[in-house]
C-alpha cells in the first residue's frame, strides 16, 4: 500500500491473504447469481453489501442495490418505515465502502442516489464529509459530493463560503478549499445574494485574506491561482464591449477606384483604393461574442437600410463567435457623397461566450466620398511593384503637420459609451500594486514580479480606457525583461508580454504612432503611390497585438523581427500589402489568418522558417481528426486531388488558394525550391510576381 | 483574523518528497560517469519480467482490481507494446477469449465475466484488443452492438455516463468517444453536445475538471482535450489558458503535479505530459499561442492527486477509477513549495535553439524523474520514491516516457536525436498516438482494419 514500506509476507499472511481471495471469489460468484437471477432476498441483499465492503468498486453491485431498493420500494404494502430503514441501510454501506476507499466513484454516486431520493439529513451528511474531508482535504470525490449536498439540501452558501475559511485557516495551501471559495462567490455574485450584490465590498475582503496566504509563503502556488480569479474578477466586465471600429466615429473615408492617390487630396489614413465600391466595416469587441447580424447591427446609408448585410465572425476556427466582424458594403458609385450610420447592440441578441449581453448600445458614423476613376485604365493595370525597401520610406511627417494630426485625430477610439470602470475596481487595483511592490521589495519572488505586471497593465487599461495612456508601460516593460533573465525557462513566454505591453505602448499616442507612420514612394516612379505604411520592423517582436488600434492600416511591415505566430492579424481587414520579412514562421499553416484578408494583394515572407522542420501530414493518415476540417474542404475540388503535386502540397493549397495575391516573396525560406514555386504559380494563377520576377 | 501557520500540512509534505528526491538526484550527480549511466538505463527485461509476470496471474491482493480486469490487461499489454516486446500466442489467444466473456450481450466490455458493461473498462478493452492486434483480436469486438451501447450511455445533456445509472464525467466523454473513433463507429449522434459538457468543466486555471464546479485535474485535462480534438471542436476551449495551466503542473523534481499544489506522481507524466504531445501537433497544424504561463509557478510544484483510486494492495490502484489518472491514494495533500529555484538542472544538453520544435515542457528533465525516481531497479515503475511499483504506474510512466523521447519531434515516423533520449539510446520506446494511448504501429493497423470492414 502506498507509504508503506514493503516488507516479504509471512507464511501465515500469505495464507491469509489466499484465503481471503478465494472468499471473495466464492462471494462474488454467489452474487452474480442472485443478481442475474433478480432475487432480492434479505440474504442476497445483505452478501452484495459484503462484497462491496471489500471491493467498493464492483459497481454491479451499486447497481444490484439500486434494483432491490427500486423493488422493495414498489411492494404495495411498502411503508414509511421500512423506506426509512432501506435507505438507512445503503447508507450504511456506502460509509463502510468509503472507510475501505474513500475514493471509490461508485459509493459517492450511490450516496447521491440515496439523498435524491429524499433520504438523509444534512446534518448527517456533513458529518461524514467532514470525516472524509479531515482524512484527506484534497479529495475531489469528497468536495463535489460537498457541493451536491449543499446544493441539493440548501445549505447557504454563505455557511460553506465559512467553512472554507475554516479549511484554509488549517492549511492555507489548500487549494481544493480556495477552489471552492472561487466557486461559491460566483455563485452569490450571480445570484446577488444580500451583501454581494456588488463586488465592491467583497472583492477587498478577500484581497486583504489572500494577502495572508501569500505573504506567508509567497512560493504556494495556491494562493497565487485564488489571486489570479481575483483579478480577473476585478478587471472583467461581465458585458461586453465595442472597443473599436473601422471606419471610427465622424471619418471621413475616400474610396479611390483607382490605385493612384495623387498626393494629398484625401487623408492617407483613410482612403481605400476600392475597385468594386465595397468596403469593409470592422467592429472590434473587447471580448469574443456571437450573435452579431444585420438584426442586432443596423448599418444606415441615406435612405438606405442595410437589412441583408451579412455579418461574419473573424476566428481562427470556424465557431461562431469572435472579437472582430466584418462586413462588407456597397456603395453605388453614383452617390458620390454619403454618411453611413452603424448602431451596434439597440436590439438584443450579441452575447459575448461566457454568456452575459451586449448591454451597452453604441452608435457611429462616417462619410464616405467616392472617387471615380478618372485615368485610363491601362496606365494602371501595368503591375506595380512593391518593394518595402528602405529607400522606399519617408517619415511621415514631412508634409503640412496640420492635416495630418487631423487626420489621425479621426483614428482615435470613441465611442458612445463612456468608461465602464467604476472607482473601487480601479482603487483596488492600486491598493494590490502598492501590496506587491512591498512584497517585491522584500524578497525577489517571479510570480510576484509576474503578477505586479499584470496588474500595472490592467490598471493602466482600465483607468484609462479610451485615452490611451499607458503610464506604467515603462516599468512593465522592465518588469518582463527582468523576468526573461530570472526565469529563462519561460522566456517565450515573457517576451510575449513584452512585445505586447511595446505595441500598447507604441500604439498608446499619436505622437509614439506618428514616428512608426512612413510614406512609401518608389523610387522609379515620383507619384506618392499608396497610403501610410505602418512600420513595426525591428522590434524584436515575439507576437503581434494591439489589433483594435491599427484597424486603418493598409501597409504594414513587420519585418525583422521574432514572430513564430501572426494570430489575430485577421482583424486587419483593410491589409493590402504586408511584410513577414526575415521573421520565425516555420510553417505555411501560421499563415492561416491571412486567409481572411481579402484585400491582400502584396505579401513579403521571405527568409523565415518555413520547411526547415518538415511536418508529414500523413502522420494520422487521413483519419487525423486534427485535420478533419481542411481534408474535407480540400476534397471538394477536383483539380487538385487529380494533380499529384497539389496533393504533396495540401497545405500550400488551404493557405493560398484563397489568396488573391499580385506579388509574392518567399525567398530564403527551405521550402521555396523551384519545384514549390512552380505548385505556387498553378495555386494562385492571378500572381503577377513571385520572387521578384514577373510571371508571364 | 487569525493567522496563518507558516508551514501547512501540504508543505511539510512537499519538502519531504523534495528531499528525498533531491537526495536521489545528488547521489546521482556524484556518480562517475559510467555508473550514472547504468543508472539511467531503463530495465527493459526486468519490466517486461514483472509485467508478464502480472499477465499470467495476480496475487490475492489484487481482489479490489476485481471490476477492473481489462485495465490490467491494457496496463500490462500496453507496456509491453511500449517495450516492443510480444506476449507469447498462447496467452494472447487466453487473453482475447477472456475479454471476449467480458463483452455484454447488448455491447460493451465489462469489469470482468457477468459484470454490467461500464465505459472505462470497455475503453481499455478496445486498447487492449488493438494493442493486441491481428483478425481474431480485432474482429472479437462486436461494433455494432457496442455502438448501441455507447448510444445507451449518452445521456440527454451531451455527456455519458459510466455504466447503466452510473455519474456523467469527462472521463466517461473521453473513453466513449475514443472507442468510436478508434473503431469508427464515431457518429454525430454520439458527438451531439459533447463539447458543451467539455466546455463546462474548463476552469478559471485553465485545466479541465472531472465535473462542472469542481477543480483542474491533469487526468481529466487530458481526456477533456483529446475528446475535443476528436469530436473537432478543440477550438472552443480556452487552449492559451490550458496551456498555461499544464506547464506549471511540472515541478522542480521534473515530474508533474495532477492538481494545483500536490505532490508529483509518475502517472501524470502520461496525463500531463501527453498534453504536451496534443498540443504540439495542434500548434503545427494551427498555431496555438505556444506559450505559456501562469500562475504560480513559482512554487513548487509538486503534485499528484489523489484520484481515486484506493489501492489497496500492494499495487496501486486504480481501480475504479479508470482512465483516469490514478491511482493513487494518498492523504493529503501535500504541498507545496517551496522552492525556490533551485531546480536541479539536468538537461546537459539543454536544446535551446533548433533542433526541431522545443517542446514546451522540460522533457529530459521528466526523463530523468522518470528513470531516477519512478523506475523500481528490479522492474515496474511507481508513483514516487517511498511508493510501490504497480502496472497503472508502470503503463503511465512509460507511455509518459515515449512522450518525452519525441517531444521535439514533429514527425512521429523518424527516430528522435540520442539527445533527446535521456540515458542511452537503447531506451528509446516505441512511439504512442496519443490521443488514443495505444501504440502508433497499432494503432494504423486498426485503423486500415476498421475504415475497410
Amino acid at each position: 500500500m502506498h507509504g508503506r514500506p514493503r516488507k516479504a509476507p509471512k507464511p501465515e499472511e500469505e495464507a491469509a491473504s489466499v484465503a481471503k481471495a478465494q472468499k471473495l471469489h466464492a462471494l462474488q460468484t454467489q452474487f452474480f447469481s442472485f443478481h442475474h437471477n433478480k432475487i432480492y432476498t434479505k440474504e442476497a441483499v445483505e452478501l452484495s453489501a459484503k462484497l462491496l465492503e471489500i471491493n467498493p468498486e464492483s459497481y454491479t453491485a451499486w447497481n444490484y442495490r439500486k434494483l432491490a431498493v427500486e423493488h422493495y420500494l414498489s411492494q404495495p404494502d411498502c411503508n414509511p418505515d421500512w423506506i426509512k430503514s432501506f435507505l438507512d441501510d445503503e447508507l450504511r454501506v456506502v460509509e463502510n465502502a468509503l472507510r475501505q476507499n474513500f475514493k471509490s466513484y461508485g459509493a459517492w454516486h450511490h450516496r447521491k442516489w440515496v439523498i435524491s431520493k429524499g433520504h438523509s439529513s444534512i446534518d448527517n451528511e456533513l458529518r461524514l464529509l467532514d470525516k472524509f474531508q479531515k482524512a484527506d482535504s484534497r479529495n475531489f470525490h469528497a468536495w463535489n459530493y460537498r457541493r451536491f449536498v449543499a446544493e441539493s439540501m440548501k445549505r447557504s452558501e454563505q455557511d460553506e463560503l465559512k467553512y472554507t475559511e475554516d479549511m484554509i485557516y488549517k492549511n492555507f495551501s489548500n487549494y481544493s478549499a480556495w477552489h471552492n471559495r472561487s466557486v461559491l462567490l460566483s455563485a452569490l455574485f450571480e445570484k446577488k445574494a444580500e451583501g454581494f450584490l456588488s463586488k465592491e465590498k467583497v472583492l477587498p475582503e478577500e484581497y486583504e485574506f489572500i494577502h495572508q496566504a501569500i505573504f506567508t509563503d509567497p512560493d504556494d502556488q495556491s494562493g497565487w491561482f485564488y489571486h489570479l480569479w481575483l483579478l480577473d474578477q476585478t478587471v472583467t466586465t461581465d458585458s461586453p464591449l465595442l472597443a473599436s471600429s473601422w471606419p471610427g466615429h465622424g471619418y471621413d473615408v475616400f474610396l479611390v477606384e483607382d490605385r493612384c492617390y495623387n498626393g494629398s487630396a484625401f487623408s492617407p489614413f483613410t482612403a481605400l483604393h476600392s475597385d468594386s465600391g465595397s468596403f469593409p466595416i470592422v467592429l472590434y469587441f473587447n471580448q469574443p461574442v456571437g450573435g452579431v447580424s444585420s438584426s442586432t447591427v443596423t448599418v444606415e446609408c441615406g435612405f438606405n437600410k442595410n437589412e441583408d448585410l451579412l455579418w461574419k465572425p473573424l476566428s481562427a476556427s470556424n465557431s461562431q463567435t469572435a472579437r472582430v466582424w466584418v462586413a462588407h458594403l456597397k456603395i453605388p458609385s453614383s452617390d458620390l457623397l454619403s454618411t453611413v450610420e452603424v448602431s451596434v447592440g439597440h436590439s438584443k441578441g450579441i452575447i459575448s461566450t461566457r454568456g452575459f449581453e451586449y448591454s451597452h448600445p453604441s452608435m457611429f458614423s462616417f462619410k464616405v466620398h467616392v472617387q471615380p476613376m478618372e485615368r485610363d485604365f491601362s496606365q494602371v493595370s501595368v503591375a506595380e511593384s512593391i518593394s518595402l525597401r528602405e529607400e522606399n520610406f519617408k517619415i511621415y511627417g514631412s508634409q503640412s503637420e496640420e492635416s495630418i494630426i487631423n487626420s489621425f485625430n479621426q483614428l482615435s477610439i470613441k465611442n458612445g459609451h463612456e468608461s465602464t470602470a467604476s472607482n473601487w475596481r480601479s482603487e483596488a487595483l492600486a491598493k494590490e500594486i502598492e501590496c506587491f511592490r512591498e512584497l517585491l521589495s522584500l524578497m525577489d519572488c517571479k510570480i510576484g514580479k509576474l503578477t505586479l505586471a499584470r496588474l500595472l497593465m490592467a490598471y493602466d487599461v482600465m483607468s484609462y480606457p479610451f485615452a490611451n495612456k499607458l503610464v506604467h508601460s515603462e516599468e512593465v516593460l522592465e518588469l518582463c525583461s527582468d523576468l526573461m533573465k530570472l526565469d529563462p525557462t519561460h522566456y517565450q513566454y515573457y517576451k510575449d508580454e513584452h512585445s505586447m505591453v511595446l505595441l500598447q505602448k507604441v500604439t498608446s499616442s499619436k505622437e509614439s504612432l506618428l514616428q512608426h507612420c512612413f510614406q512609401y514612394k518608389d523610387s522609379v516612379s515620383s507619384a506618392i503611390c499608396g497610403p501610410i505604411c505602418l512600420r513595426l520592423n525591428n522590434l524584436s517582436l515575439s507576437r503581434m497585438g494591439a489589433f483594435e488600434k491599427l484597424l486603418w492600416v493598409q501597409m504594414l511591415d513587420l519585418s525583422h523581427n521574432e514572430l513564430q505566430s501572426i494570430e489575430g492579424l485577421e482583424a486587419m481587414q483593410l491589409l493590402s500589402c504586408l511584410s513577414l520579412r526575415n521573421n520565425k514562421l516555420r510553417s505555411l499553416t501560421a499563415l492561416e489568418p491571412l486567409r481572411k484578408l481579402k484585400l491582400l494583394r502584396v505579401l513579403d515572407i521571405s527568409y523565415n522558417q518555413i520547411g526547415d522542420h518538415s511536418i508529414d501530414t500523413t502522420r494520422y493518415l487521413c483519419s487525423s481528426p486534427l485535420s478533419h476540417s481542411v481534408g474535407s474542404e480540400s476534397n471538394k475540388d477536383e483539380t487538385v486531388t487529380s494533380d499529384v503535386a497539389l496533393i504533396d502540397n495540401w497545405e500550400a493549397f488551404y493557405i493560398f488558394k484563397d489568396f488573391n495575391l499580385n506579388q509574392l516573396e518567399i525567398v530564403g525560406n527551405t521550402i521555396a525550391d523551384e519545384k514549390f514555386k512552380s505548385v505556387l504559380v498553378k495555386i494562385m494563377p492571378k500572381l503577377k510576381q513571385l520572387d521578384g520576377k514577373l510571371l508571364g | 483574523m487569525e493567522s496563518f501557520r507558516s508551514l501547512t500540512v501540504t508543505q511539510r509534505d512537499q519538502i519531504l518528497v523534495e528531499q528525498q528526491v533531491f537526495d536521489i538526484f545528488k547521489t546521482f550527480y556524484n556518480l562517475p560517469p559510467s555508473s550514472q549511466s547504468f543508472m539511467l538505463e531503463l530495465q527493459r527485461e526486468n519490466h517486461v519480467e514483472y509485467l508478464t509476470k502480472g499477465l499470467t496471474g495476480l496475487g490475492p491482493s489484487f481482489c479490489v482490481l476485481d471490476a477492473n480486469r481489462p485495465w490490467i490487461c491494457y496496463w500490462i499489454l500496453h507496456s509491453i507494446a511500449l517495450l516492443d516486446e510480444f506476449v507469447d500466442p498462447e496467452l494472447e489467444d487466453n487473453t482475447i477469449d477472456f475479454l471476449s466473456r467480458c463483452q455484454g450481450p447488448n455491447g460493451g466490455y465489462a469489469g470482468g465475466p457477468g459484470q454490467m458493461p461500464h465505459l472505462a473498462t470497455t475503453y481499455a478493452a478496445v486498447n487492449s484488443l488493438v494493442t493486441l492486434g491481428g483478425e481474431k483480436a480485432l474482429s472479437s469486438i462486436n461494433r455494432e452492438k457496442l455502438y448501441m451501447f455507447l448510444r445507451q450511455m449518452k445521456d440527454a445533456s451531451g455527456g455519458f455516463r459510466m455504466h447503466d445509472g452510473g455519474e456523467i464525467d469527462v472521463r466517461a466523454c473521453y473513453t466513449a468517444i475514443s472507442v468510436a473513433s478508434l473503431l469508427n463507429i464515431l457518429d454525430d449522434e454520439l458527438v451531439q453536445n459533447v463539447g458543451n459538457y467539455i466546455l463546462s468543466c474548463q476552469t478559471y486555471e485553465g485545466g479541465i475538471s472531472g465535473e462542472p464546479g469542481s477543480e483542474a485535474h491533469g487526468g481529466y485535462t487530458f481526456c477533456g482535450l483529446a475528446t475535443m480534438i476528436l469530436i473537432n471542436e478543440v477550438d472552443s476551449l480556452d487552449l492559451s489558458g490550458l496551456t498555461d495551466w499544464v506547464v506549471f503542473r511540472q515541478g522542480v523534481e521534473g515530474g508533474f503535479q495532477g492538481r494545483t499544489n500536490k505532490l508529483v506522481d509518475g502517472c501524470y507524466s502520461f496525463w500531463q505530459g501527453g498534453i504536451f504531445a496534443l498540443l504540439k501537433r495542434l500548434n503545427s497544424t494551427k498555431e496555438v499561442k505556444p506559450i505559456p504561463l501562469g500562475d504560480g509557478e513559482g512554487s513548487g510544484e509538486e503534485s499528484p492527486q489523489t484520484t481515486t483510486s484506493s489501492d489497496a494492495a500492494g499495487e496501486e490502484g486504480l481501480n475504479g477509477d479508470l482512465s483516469l489518472g490514478g491511482s493513487h491514494s494518498e492523504i493529503g495533500d501535500q504541498h507545496n513549495t517551496s522552492s525556490q529555484d533551485n531546480v536541479i538542472d539536468i538537461d546537459h544538453n539543454h536544446s535551446k535553439g533548433h533542433a526541431n520544435v522545443e517542446p514546451l515542457f522540460n522533457s529530459l528533465a521528466l526523463q530523468q524523474y522518470i528513470l531516477l525516481c519512478s523506475q523500481e531497479l528490479n522492474g515496474g515503475l511507481r508513483d514516487k520514491p517511498g511508493k510501490s511499483r504497480d502496472h497503472y504506474h508502470t503503463c503511465y510512466c512509460l507511455s509518459g516516457l515515449s512522450v518525452c523521447q519525441r517531444s521535439w519531434l514533429e514527425d512521429e515516423d523518424s527516430p528522435p536525436l540520442p539527445r533527446a533520449v535521456l540515458g542511452p539510446y537503447s531506451n528509446l520506446l516505441e512511439p504512442i498516438h496519443p490521443l488514443y494511448n495505444v501504440v502508433l504501429d497499432r494503432y494504423r493497423e486498426a485503423y486500415e482494419f476498421f475504415t475497410k470492414s
